[in-house]
């Protein structure tokens, strides 16, 4: 059941572009932030239903991880979903456990998984 | 609470265990000792003031037991930094006194364990800066002389170790205060030299750690950099494939959909080319690979390589048929089971006719995790099938249907299947299909779950 409000914080305008088109195709509620910093204040703002998180950041390479933690602990029934572009463990130095997300995804993301996921965190 | 840190860098911990050491070795020389009196009193029938020695060794013992206790219980081997250096002061000042009276009373200089000083001072140079070895040096030796010219002036009464020897004592003295204080002092110098000569071995193999472990880091951040930096844009242009063949971009023609599919599927073969590389750099450094092993469920990791892949499978109609155990559990890294996994499994996909049926099973076969992954695809000939876990090796079938790979795929297997402790072997007919077995250790079920 689309219609849900989803807050995208990532840095990369063109993920920002294609995650809020195709998203949208599907009847979701767009809104997104290109730093951490405003990404926090618009959760207040917007109450999203989902939130789609990178995890890094021009300033801090874990910089997403961190905001996950703050995310949760300040927000802790908001479903968050952390995504990025690298696909293996080894090259951070914490695992998929660590990051205290609903569930972690690897860019490129696949449209129909992301829509079951949403339905099965949001239901 | 204690306001000083608890001592756990390894040069305090070495400490810890010196301690221990002479405690022990303290032991063996109050026996020493004692034994020596014995035979001395008994076989040579030396006239000495045995009651004084023997009040010495039980000191000695009696010292020796408070330190015992000291360390041991009332400190459970765990000293502060400073209660360290002072505890180990303590013991060599009360060592260096302890023999120093029970050569006095013994002879002195004619008793040939004088020489013993020198384990002293190799002890004491083993544990101290040699300033204060020298330290230490300086007031023996000024002990010596003194106690000698005491001897020499009679202020000072003479043990002899036997009674006619006074006479020749005395001229000998000069002899062997000279022979006993340059003993003590070269030894001194070369228990020092060689202990500084260690310590900076030591440092310099520290710095080329040093120097290791950063350089792991840089390649480490290396291949994170670089795995950001090449799959950020793809996922990105995957993207506006998408916007675009789903017409959110606007109405498109049938052929420009077929021409941005191929399209499409390079850019996936590119992804999927560039996480060889990146894996095939990470297999090769090796040295990070067993860090992270952990219990991880066999299911749970054949679901999740389902899910990425499945729609590979969906567009050529191939059936994906999986049996696993809930309960089985593989002891490794979730990277390198992702790595095998993923990448036996794309290999089934890629070589599989169209609507044909894959199989991956996860099941316990003795003390090990069985991992199954068959298809019904071309297989291979028996020459190639030699060649197939050799890097940068593809079979002519497999160019064919795939222009583009890097030929690591197999080999990158191979190594994570090593590097898990684990073995693959792999059956193949051509024209019937090729079946992978991987033999993986069992882990326990984590206690968490």
């Amino acid at each position: 059941m689309a219609g849900e409000t989803i807050l995208i914080i990532d840095d990369d305008k063109d993920i920002i572009e294609t995650m809020t088109a195709l998203l949208e195709y599907e009847k979701y509620r767009i809104h997104s932030a290109e730093t951490v910093e405003q990404g926090m204040e618009m959760i207040e703002e917007v109450k999203p239903d989902v939130i789609l998180l990178d995890i890094m950041f021009p300033e801090k390479k874990t910089k997403g991880f961190d905001a996950a933690k703050d995310i949760k602990s300040r927000y802790p029934k908001l479903p968050l979903i952390v995504f990025t572009a690298i696909n293996r463990e080894y090259a951070f130095d914490f695992t998929k456990e660590d990051i205290k997300a609903d569930a972690f995804l690897n860019k490129p993301v696949a449209i129909d998984k992301l829509k079951k996921l949403i339905s099965k965190l949001t239901s | 609470m204690d306001t000083f840190p608890k001592i756990n860098s390894s040069e305090y911990s070495d400490l810890t265990n010196v301690i221990k050491w002479f405690i022990l070795l303290r032991w063996v020389a109050a026996c020493g000792v004692c034994i020596t009196l014995i035979v001395i009193q008994t076989v040579f029938g030396y006239v000495l003031p045995y009651a004084l020695l023997y009040t010495l060794n039980g000191i000695l013992l009696l010292v020796n037991t408070g330190y015992a206790f000291y360390f041991f219980r009332l400190k459970n081997r765990n000293l502060l930094r400073r209660e360290i250096q002072f505890f180990l002061h303590i013991q060599i000042c009360s060592d260096y006194i302890i023999l120093f009276l029970l050569l006095y009373f013994s002879g002195f200089l004619s008793n040939p364990f004088s020489y013993f000083f020198v384990f002293h001072i190799m002890l004491t140079s083993y544990i101290f800066a040699s300033a204060v070895t020298y330290r230490y040096i300086f007031i023996l030796t000024a002990l010596f002389l003194l106690v000698t010219a005491g001897e020499y002036f009679s202020f000072l009464p003479h043990y002899a170790l036997s009674a006619p020897d006074s006479g020749a004592y005395r001229e000998l003295i000069p002899q062997r205060v000279i022979g006993l204080t340059s003993t003590l002092v070269i030894s001194a110098y070369l228990t020092t030299t060689i202990k500084a000569r260690l310590e900076e071995k030591g440092r310099k193999t520290e710095i080329e750690l040093n120097k290791y472990k950063d350089l792991d880091n840089i390649k480490s951040n290396f291949i994170l950099q670089v795995t950001h930096e090449l799959r950020g844009p793809i996922a990105a242009l995957k993207g506006y494939h998408e916007m675009i063949l789903k017409g959110i971009t606007g109405k498109i023609s049938g052929h420009t959909s077929r021409t941005l599919l191929k399209a499409d599927h390079r850019t996936a073969n590119l992804l999927n080319i560039i996480d060889e590389m990146i894996d095939y750099a990470y297999m090769q450094s090796g040295s990070r690979l067993k860090n992270k092993t952990s219990a991880l469920n066999a299911a749970d990791s054949i679901t999740y390589n389902l899910e990425m892949y499945e729609h590979m499978a969906q567009e050529k109609q191939i059936n994906i048929r999986t049996t696993c155990p809930r309960d089985l559990y593989i002891k490794g890294s979730r990277d390198l089971l992702n790595i095998i996994i993923g990448n036996l499994l794309t290999n089934a996909i890629k070589y599989s006719p169209e609507r044909s049926t894959i199989i991956l099973n996860g099941e316990k076969m003795e003390h090990m995790a069985h991992i199954l992954v068959k298809d019904q695809g071309m297989g291979m000939k028996a020459d190639e099938l030699d060649s197939i876990f050799e890097e940068f090796y593809r079979t002519r079938a497999a160019r064919e249907i795939e222009k583009d790979g890097t030929g690591l795929g197999l080999p990158i297997v191979k190594r994570a299947v090593q590097s898990l402790d684990g073995k693959i072997s792999v059956y193949s007919e051509e024209g019937r299909g090729s079946s992978f077995h991987v033999y993986l250790p069992l882990a326990t079920k984590p206690q968490k779950e």
